[in-house]
């Protein structure tokens, strides 16, 4: 077994983890109580969850940004 | 553990499907093999000659543990009926694009839909099938009354189509596949799913280990060197399989802790090659074979950094030890997992 590359792989999956843990935090405590869209608006209710949505997917988009540069850092520089 | 005899009782039932699909396994393998469905095994320096869409066994067998389950389990029908209505399509997107060879946009477009069973079922029978609350480990939780519905139909496409990519190598998607479901078992006994509102009884419990069973009854004819192999039959509905289960079980962020190797290589897939698009169609391998029988990085710089050339990254290694290295990462990964179930808690 590579054992070396199971230790990044440990690294980067354990760091990936904790980001998630932290990013699902942020929405729960921090994110979906705001009002973004006032319920008032016929279509408020629906305004209001894709606004909320969009800010999940741009936290998705750090999270596997920095995923990426992990990897990136203990694989492929050694592949050069 | 508020039902300990319920669980004792699914995890019994669900044992039956060991042998169920070890026979259906070999069945599959001497029909498909008589009828020239066969796969070259590119790995091998010979390049035997092995019976493909063997994986069928394991979407038969968890369907017909389903209807079983509900027959003499004793849980609601409309849960089970929408896990075997999202593995029967998957298996059937899984089989045309095996026979039909589809490009490689289609499959993700096509498993798009076969989410649909659980949200249908789910709106029509509230609070049975699936509830829009999701809970989080550490922080609570939080409804999502519009969003979660649709994020249904994207999560089992996600789930089959990243465990459909991630079977490179002999064993290495039903082994890996078989340590998540085994893993999520552990995780769902541990916090008490047998007391979850979604489905009267055990039925997170039993699915997982069924799905468990199942797999580890097909994995003893694809395990190295392979006499079966799975095809997109067999991949698309285990992924579905997965993705239905973090739905009914109710353990969506531990079931993406516990698939974070197929996530990685599936990113990593399409960072590097910007479309969906199938292995076989592309004219960069991320590996080569050596004259000595090992793998090796191909070194080429427009190939994906796919999860196996990562462990092979200036050193070729046997292709069982590179299965028993990804089975170890599936391994830390569902450990993960399980402690993600431990800090979420009951759901309730």
């Amino acid at each position: 077994m590579n054992k070396r590359a199971v230790g990044y792989e440990l690294v980067v999956f354990v760091t990936q983890w904790g980001l998630m843990l932290l990013g699902f935090g942020i929405l729960t405590k921090i994110i979906a109580p705001l009002n973004l869209v006032s319920p008032s608006l016929s279509i408020g209710q629906y305004l209001d969850a894709a606004v909320k949505g969009l800010i999940a997917l741009v936290l998705s988009v750090a999270w596997l940004f920095i995923w990426d540069r992990q990897v990136r850092l203990y694989f492929h520089r050694r592949g050069k | 553990m508020a039902s300990l005899g319920a669980n004792t009782v699914a995890i019994l039932i669900a044992l039956g499907s060991f042998p169920v699909s070890l026979a259906l396994t070999r069945f599959f393998m001497h029909w498909n093999g008589k009828h020239g469905i066969i796969g070259i095994d590119v790995h091998k320096l010979n390049r035997p000659k092995v019976p493909e869409m063997v994986g069928v066994a394991v979407p038969i067998t968890l369907v017909l543990f389903a209807a079983i389950y509900a027959i003499v389990g004793g849980s609601s029908s409309i849960p089970l009926l929408a896990y075997a209505l999202v593995v029967g399509l998957a298996a059937l997107v899984g089989a045309v694009d095996d026979r039909l060879k589809l490009r490689g946009i289609f499959k993700p477009l096509l498993t798009l839909l076969c989410g649909l069973p659980i949200l249908i079922l789910g709106l029509t029978f509230p609070g049975q099938v699936y509830t829009s609350t999701l809970h989080v480990p550490l922080f609570g939780g939080f409804h999502l009354p519009v969003i979660y519905p649709l994020t249904i139909l994207v999560a089992v496409s996600v789930t089959s189509n990243t465990v459909n990519m991630l079977d490179p190598l002999n064993g290495s998607m039903a082994g890996g596949v078989s340590i998540v479901a085994g893993g999520l078992l552990i995780g769902s006994l541990l916090v008490g799913a047998g007391s979850t509102p979604v489905g009267v009884s055990s039925m997170p419990i039993f699915l997982y280990a069924s799905l468990m069973f199942s797999l580890l009854g097909f994995l003893y004819y694809n395990r190295f060197p392979a006499r079966a192999f799975a095809g997109n039959v067999g991949q698309l509905s285990i992924g579905a399989s997965i993705g239905a289960l973090a739905i009914l079980g109710r353990t969506e962020i531990a079931s993406i802790v516990a698939i974070f190797p197929n996530i990685q290589n599936s990113f990593f897939f399409l960072s590097r090659i910007r479309r969906f698009t199938e292995h076989r169609e592309l004219t960069s391998r991320p590996t080569k074979l050596l004259s000595d029988g090992r793998l090796a990085d191909s070194e080429d710089p427009r190939a994906p950094l796919t999860l196996v050339r990562t462990l092979l990254i200036g050193r070729p290694a046997p292709e069982n030890e590179i299965v028993s290295t990804i089975w170890m990462l599936f391994l830390t990964s569902t450990s993960l997992a399980v402690i993600t179930l431990l800090l979420t808690g009951v759901p309730r």
